[in-house]
């Protein structure tokens, strides 16, 4: 009883084996979904989305705050969709995404550049060259995306529980890897865990009703508890204090919401 | 007129840059004080000897034998005394005791700087409130409005009014006396406290209506405005095999949880741990007792499967309240918590005691009280035995009343602290020597009688206030000095035309006004004075009188929440700021009428 995320190099064969799993140990399996989920209940164009998530942030991105924003409503999406459990997610960056939450097996998949090139070389219909120069920008185009976002290298492998390189290993192997790992104590749902992943859920829904006019807040929860971080210099405004009111009439779930100011936002935040 | 010359555009700006800074508080009013203080000799617009000369103006030694004079009222008890039999003539009538404790207080003030009065006299309202059982908003405004209208009684009731005499110098004006401005003070103190007798029902919120309202408000009444009703005491037990099959649930994973707070616990075999610390342990058939709403104390029970008591058992005589109890306690000005978090000073720890809950501007924190950062005015509701909560109050910085109030420091202090304060005002009224001199000898008097200690003395005074009036008196000096006061003030009355004194000064009134709510009364004073007495000797009017009216209305401050005392009661009276607009957009019309009618009545003007 898990969840699953699979973040792979591109053109890795990630998909592959994340479908596999799915069918050997009879898991939900979400990647795209993810998007249309939160364009839909967001009302942001699946393409402005997909770009947030996958490519890294201009220069003027960086001060405008719109990807930390589309990030939130995918978080929340993607939090929503995971949160029943027993689902494989293989889409971008969901070991950052659901940091923090104990039955999550991170895994990486990886695989080597010649099958890599050949791989695009096929699909595409393009020299090795320019198939080698393609899976380099697109890995270049995630170390920056990550970093920016995240401060962290995709490929330091102490961001996941497994790393699989697929070549003297087979797919195969690699899908009986990760079921083993699955099924091992460490990655069982406990009433904790699970507890945390709904609070989780909770505060991604509140982080995500605010990030547009209030980007920089971090935002808990504790067993319904909802804290929100402000940055040291920033006040409850008015508009702010509306927007609040709003959140505890309509979010059935939330016990008790508050505000602090001034104290460094926790890392667990989202 | 004047030739506009690049020291007063020096001059100009300066100014700008002290309103601006004053308005954006980038750094405290007291900094940009002393940014003047240094800024001022470097642009050549002061001497280097101008600069600091407000060190030792009079109002500076003043205000320091002020602040120590009233140190020493303080330490004797001398306040507490009066409450008693202010509250027997009060009787029980809210009316006569909001008339009674104003009046009070106004008196303190005159001869006390205004915050040091209205938190001197926070707890014994808080007292009075619970024990006539009238909600404490309705008490607090008017005591705090009368405790600023009292720094108007008398020449060192306020800031302004001891700068005064320092700022008249340049002109060559005669200095007031101690108590010229008292009639006029008087008549500010009985029309603020009419205000509140006649009209306080529409201007005040009314406690009571607002909590019975909140009740129904069942999603989350807290943020709602009003008094909180904090919850109640329940008595739980956990099953045998509570622990078992489960991670180490503490104290502190409760509150952080269902927002329950635990006041007591047993341990094995038979220990009683009261105000228990946060990573104290909730094990196996125990008891606990917890402080919190009835819902959330249910959901606790029912999730983590412990058992509600029908009522206290096993603690019934450590919670009694002859032992034990709540208090609401409130973040004294200059307190040494200001800034801290309780984790910082390891507070449970260290006292014994349990914070449940802090209120800060119409906000009611319950979760992760360690982290938040206090700041004066802050209010924060403790549960503790007597005897802890005691020793808490001692340490001081927290404002709060006990049920034990009644001994003092050193009461037998209290006639040598009187009498310091008669020879203090003897001397400047009978023998008509200056102030500073007068107060001076007084605190030194209360030093050599034992009051209080010189150290104790030394840290009473206010380094914030004394550099805020000295480092602003410069900027009055260039002001004056390089004639952009006369040149601003020419410009103006050309402007606006020949206008009667009476207009003249009504309008002076409401410009100090506006100043004071934006920049400190200190900085509206030091700025205003120089130029309005240029334009009343432009327009004919007599510039002594331009300048009281500055004097005055810059105590005029009861609109928003700027002034000090005002932010120290509005947490405890849980006011919000459209409370303070209602309320004091009435007392500072009817104060500006008031003052107006009295100048010209007793000077007339």
């Amino acid at each position: 009883m898990a969840i699953i995320t699979i973040s792979r190099g591109s053109f890795s064969m990630g998909k592959s084996v994340a479908e596999k799993v799915a069918e050997k140990l009879n898991y939900g399996i979400i990647s795209r979904e993810v998007l249309l989920d939160a364009s839909n209940h967001y009302n942001i164009p699946e393409i402005k989305l997909e770009k947030a998530i996958h490519d890294a942030p201009g220069i003027l991105e960086r001060y405008s705050h719109k990807k930390q924003e589309y990030i939130s409503y995918i978080r929340s999406a993607l939090v929503d969709k995971v949160v029943n459990d027993n689902i494989i997610y293989h889409g971008l960056a969901g070991h950052l995404l659901l940091k923090g939450i104990s039955h999550v097996l991170k895994v990486r998949i990886t695989a080597n550049m010649e099958s890599r090139i050949s791989y695009v070389m096929k699909r595409d219909g393009i020299s090795a060259h320019d198939a080698h120069a393609l899976i380099l920008e697109n890995d270049n185009q995630r170390r920056k995306w990550t970093h920016s976002l995240y401060g962290q290298d995709p490929w330091d492998s102490s961001l996941y529980d497994l790393t699989i390189r697929i070549d003297k290993l087979s797919i195969d192997d690699a899908v009986n890897f990760i079921c083993q790992t699955a099924k091992t104590d460490g990655f069982t749902t406990t009433e904790k865990s699970l507890q945390k992943i709904k609070d989780m859920a909770l505060a991604c829904h509140v982080k995500a009703a605010l990030v547009h006019d209030f980007p920089d807040i971090g935002v808990t929860s504790e067993y319904g508890n909802v804290l929100i971080y402000l940055k040291p210099k920033d006040h409850v405004t008015s508009k702010l204090s509306k927007r609040l009111d709003e959140i505890r009439h309509r979010k059935g779930t939330i016990y008790n919401l508050e505000v602090h100011a001034g104290i460094p936002i926790p890392e667990d935040a989202v | 007129m004047e030739q506009l010359t690049v020291e007063m555009i020096w001059v100009m700006i300066m100014i700008g840059i002290a309103i601006f800074l004053f308005i954006v508080e980038w750094v405290r009013v007291d900094v940009v004080a002393i940014i003047m203080m240094v800024t001022l000799p470097l642009l050549h617009l002061v001497s280097p000897k101008e600069a600091f000369v407000g060190l030792s103006s009079n109002a500076v030694v003043s205000i320091i034998a002020v602040i120590i004079i009233g140190a020493g009222l303080d330490r004797t008890g001398v306040i507490n005394k009066l409450v008693t039999p202010v509250l027997r003539i009060a009787g029980n009538s809210p009316s006569r005791i909001i008339i009674c404790i104003s009046a009070t207080v106004a008196t303190i003030s005159s001869f006390m700087q205004n915050i040091g009065a209205a938190a001197l006299f926070l707890p014994a309202i808080q007292r009075i409130s619970k024990k006539q059982n009238i909600p404490l908003s309705r008490l607090l405004m008017p005591v705090g409005f009368c405790a600023i209208l009292g720094g108007t009684v008398t020449l060192v009731g306020s800031s302004p009014l001891i700068l005064l005499n320092d700022l008249l110098v340049p002109f060559n004006l005669k200095p007031f006396n101690l108590f010229d401005v008292t009639p006029i003070g008087l008549a500010l103190v009985a029309s603020g406290i009419a205000c509140f007798i006649l009209l306080g029902r529409f201007i005040l919120p009314q406690g009571d209506d607002h909590e019975a309202k909140e009740g129904n408000d069942t999603a989350s009444g807290e943020h709602a405005h009003g008094t909180e009703e904090m919850g109640d005491y329940y008595e739980l037990s956990t099953p045998e095999d509570f622990s078992h099959y489960r991670d180490p649930l503490y104290v502190e994973d409760l509150r952080r949880r269902y927002l329950v707070n635990v006041i007591a616990i047993t341990e094995p075999p038979d220990f009683k741990i009261i105000s228990p610390s946060p990573d104290t342990e909730v094990r196996s058939g125990i008891d606990i007792v917890v402080y919190g709403h009835k819902k959330d104390v249910n959901r606790m029970a029912e999730s983590e499967g412990m058992a509600v008591k029908e009522a206290i058992e096993r603690f019934k005589s450590n919670l009694d309240s002859l032992n034990s109890g709540t208090v609401e306690a409130v973040i004294a000005p200059r307190s040494w918590l200001a800034g801290k978090t309780l984790a910082d000073i390891n507070f449970q720890d260290r006292y014994r005691i349990t914070p449940l809950s802090i209120y800060r501007q119409e906000e009611t924190y319950r979760v992760k009280l360690d982290d938040i950062r206090f700041q004066v005015g802050d209010v924060i509701s403790l549960y503790g035995s007597w005897k802890r909560l005691k020793e808490l109050q001692q340490e001081g910085g927290l404002l709060f009343s006990l049920p034990s109030d009644t001994d003092y420091m050193r009461p037998g202090k209290a006639v040598w602290a009187g009498l310091w304060l008669v020879t203090a005002l003897v001397m400047i009224m009978g023998f008509k020597i200056q102030l500073s001199v007068s107060l001076m000898t007084g605190a030194l008097g209360m030093i050599l009688t034992n009051v209080l200690t010189i150290d104790e003395a030394y840290q009473s005074v206010d380094w914030r206030t004394i550099f805020l009036l000295a480092g602003l008196i410069p900027l009055g000096i260039a002001t004056e000095k390089t004639g952009t006061a006369a040149w601003i003030a020419t410009t103006v009355l050309d402007i606006i035309g020949t206008v009667s004194p009476i207009v003249l000064l009504t309008v002076i009134g409401i410009l100090s006004t506006l100043f004071t709510l934006v920049i400190s009364n200190v900085g509206a004073t030091v700025l205003l004075v120089p130029l309005v007495v240029n334009m009343a000797i432009a327009a004919h009017a007599d510039p002594r009188m331009a300048a009281l009216v500055v004097g005055l209305a810059t105590s005029n401050s009861f609109i928003l929440p700027t002034h000090q005392v005002n932010a120290l009661y509005m947490g405890p009276g849980h006011y919000r700021t459209i409370d303070f607009m209602k309320a004091g957009l009435l007392v500072s019309i009817v104060f500006i009428a008031v003052m107006i009618a009295m100048i010209s009545f007793v000077y007339g003007v």
